[in-house]
């Protein structure tokens, strides 16, 4: 439309070149419409529709112990689970695991690529040894911290902990502990993530930058706060994006470890989402759940995309 | 806080690997004093300055700052203000936060930085754009408000690394104008690295000639034109450079191409020599050396030659209105106070 109307407003003699420009950019714009037209059927087929089905099955009652009570039951679920506790639990659980585990993750994972920054030999061993937990699967994970790091006397922890005076811990037995231990674990796996993606930052920053703030006359927590920091914010907040989306699904690694437990301790929304559906086999309410956890994973990244934005 | 800024560089060496970057390198300059690094790219010019400013150590030898070995001191210490080759502004500040940062630093009160802020932006003709990020800059208002951060604090020593390369002819004239006022007024030391052997001429009060490492000689811009250490500074010093012709030295006498011309310069023995002729400083006479005119470049005002004498080339200075035709052969002169003599083998100065 915009175009047109250029065009017809615009010099007359310029007018054979915009025409032929536009439809040059018309048969461009087609091709690549059927370019991008495979994905765009796989997407949706793959994520939009079985998301439209979570959001109808939500609207049912769908118990397959008791399937003679089935039926529509519209915001049934909805109404049932504002006053569930057990939501409610979950839900704080779930923003405490992300909020510590992804606070964690940028503090330490910048706190690291600052070190290494500065290390003149052993930047590369580093980086290699740094990627390894990233590339183990979540659920394995989980196994070697259950059974190295967490068993009992045997376990590196609870060796060390020992050792430190302060005697064996019950580290996935005990309600604390255990939210602590599935918090450590996380941390462990996905701050090498962070540290990665906040070391190329820090490395692409530019070097003479930092001799004239030295000859400014800036400390060097001035130099970390007045230009390190406003230079890797949006690192940053990418990072926190990025690791907020996953912190909130969690799955695997919380589930090989505790399973929720004890009691519900470490269940977070996901977990209760999936034992609802798939351990009661009360389905329609587990897909609530899980609406609910789209729900508040959208909230989030709203607000963390338009933090990005904001100055 | 400013105080001197009298600088003492003792026996400086600078390796990068086995590469020596600086070979021993001595120099003074004294307090108030605007001294120019001049010296062709690779020369050593930024090393030098890096040293001083001490974003870099030395490998050997001593800086000195006002008769105190600074040699260890870190740069924050060293007060210090310096103008970057590549600028180095705060991408993510606007110029006006840019110009402000050191005045941040030293903790003056806000009532004050915002005016010499703008004083600073303003003698350096940015003033109009204080509220932009570098990135929305041309590469000379880049390099403007790098040389108003610089200015803003008044430091004891001020470095400027090839400040004006990326100006315009005419904002060039102006700041470099500006500079120098503005050096006088505040009366700091000044170190100026450039490779235009014009702006080390109109601003330095002395200069050090660096090539390959090494400063080959030190000294007023007039002494260093009117006697060149060494067949490079020679070569290098001048629009155009000195012509350095092969000779033989007889007696009071060099003889180029067959022709003898009377010098002034005497060394004691008959031996070949390397003669340098500035090409100003040559006449058309009756009688001379024998030349064609290979090529004639009017620079208006006047014109440079290149003149083919029997084989070699030289080129000449004539003033407007005096100009042979091209492919004419002329015949040239030189005073004998006018005639260099270098050593080819060692070449320096003889
Ligand atoms: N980190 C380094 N490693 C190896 N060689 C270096 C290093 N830094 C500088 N050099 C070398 O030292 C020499 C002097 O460099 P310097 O930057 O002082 O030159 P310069 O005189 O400032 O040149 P220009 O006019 O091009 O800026 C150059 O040959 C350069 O290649
Ligand atoms: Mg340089």
């Amino acid at each position: 439309m915009a175009t047109t109307a250029v065009t017809s407003a615009g010099i007359a003699s310029e007018a054979p070149r915009s025409d032929f420009g536009r439809i040059l950019a018309q048969r461009e714009r087609r091709f690549a419409a059927a370019l991008l037209a495979p994905a765009f059927l796989a997407l949706l087929a793959t994520t939009t529709f079985p998301l439209l089905f979570l959001v109808y099955t939500s609207a049912f009652r769908m118990d397959l112990a008791m399937p003679f009570t089935n039926g529509f039951v519209g915001f049934e679920n909805y109404q049932v689970l504002l006053s569930d506790d057990r939501f409610w639990t979950s839900l704080l659980v779930s923003l405490v695991y992300t909020g510590s585990t992804v606070a964690l993750q940028v503090i330490i994972g910048l706190a690291l690529a600052l070190l290494v920054m500065d290390m003149k030999r052993g930047q590369g061993w580093f980086r290699v040894i740094a990627i390894l937990p990233v590339v183990l699967s979540p659920a394995v994970v989980g196994m070697i911290w259950r059974t190295f790091m967490l068993a009992p006397e045997f376990g590196i922890v609870d060796f060390l902990a020992i050792n430190a005076g302060l005697g064996s811990k019950n580290w996935l037995g005990d309600p604390t502990l255990a939210m602590v231990s599935v918090i450590a674990i996380h941390t462990w796996q996905w701050t090498p993530f962070a540290f990665m993606v906040l070391l190329a930052s820090l490395a692409s920053l530019p070097e003479d930058i930092y001799e004239a703030a030295r000859l400014d006359r800036a400390s060097a927590w001035q130099r970390f706060r007045r230009i390190t920091l406003p230079l890797l914010r949006p690192a940053i907040v990418m990072v926190i994006i990025m690791r907020t989306m996953v912190a909130l699904t969690a799955f695997a690694a919380i589930f090989t470890v505790t399973a929720g437990g004890p009691g519900t301790a470490t269940e977070i929304l996901n977990l209760y989402a999936y034992r609802k559906s798939f351990t009661e086999l009360s389905i329609g309410y587990g897909s609530a759940l899980a609406v609910a956890l789209l729900i508040v994973t959208i909230i989030i990244s709203g607000i963390l995309f338009a933090m990005r934005r904001a100055k | 806080m400013s105080g001197q800024g009298q600088v003492s560089f003792r026996n400086i060496v600078k390796l990068h690997g086995q590469f020596a970057a600086l070979k021993n390198v001595n120099f003074d300059i004294k307090p108030g004093e605007f001294f120019a690094l001049l010296g062709p790219s690779g020369s050593g010019k930024s090393t030098t300055l890096r040293i001083l400013a001490g974003l870099d150590a030395p490998t050997t030898g001593r800086v000195m700052i006002d008769d105190k070995d600074v040699t260890s001191t870190d740069a924050r210490d060293r007060d210090i203000a310096m103008v970057f080759q590549s600028y180095a502004l705060y991408p993510h500040m606007t110029v006006a936060e840019n110009i402000a940062f050191p005045l941040e630093m030293a903790k003056l009160p806000k009532s004050e930085i915002a005016p010499a802020v703008k004083d600073a932006a303003r003698k350096v003709k940015i003033d109009h754009l204080l509220d932009r990020k570098p990135g929305q800059l041309s590469g000379g208002q880049q390099q403007r408000c790098a040389l108003a951060r610089a200015i803003v604090r008044k430091a004891r020593l001020f470095l400027l690394d090839e400040p004006l390369s990326n100006l315009d002819a005419k904002l060039r004239l102006e700041t470099r104008a500006e500079l120098k006022k503005l050096q006088r007024s505040l009366g700091v030391t000044a170190v100026y690295v450039t490779h235009d052997q014009e702006e080390a001429m109109t601003l330095a009060d002395r200069m050090a000639v660096f090539m390959s490492g090494e400063i080959q000689q030190v000294g007023t811009p007039a002494e260093v034109f009117a006697r060149p250490n060494s067949i490079d500074i020679a070569g290098f010093i001048g629009n155009p450079p000195m012509n350095l012709v092969p000779a033989r030295y007889v007696d009071g006498d060099v003889i180029i191409a067959g022709h003898r011309l009377k010098t002034t310069a005497t060394t004691a023995v008959e031996r070949d020599v390397v003669v340098g002729l500035r090409p100003g400083a040559l006449r058309m006479t009756e009688g001379g050396l024998g030349a064609r005119v290979d090529l004639i470049e009017d620079l208006g005002d006047t014109a440079v030659l290149d003149l083919d004498c029997a084989g070699t080339m030289i080129r000449m200075r004539v003033a407007d209105g005096n100009i042979p035709g091209e492919g004419d052969t002329i015949s040239i002169t030189a005073r004998p106070q006018d005639i260099h003599l270098f050593d080819p083998a060692t070449r320096m100065r003889l």
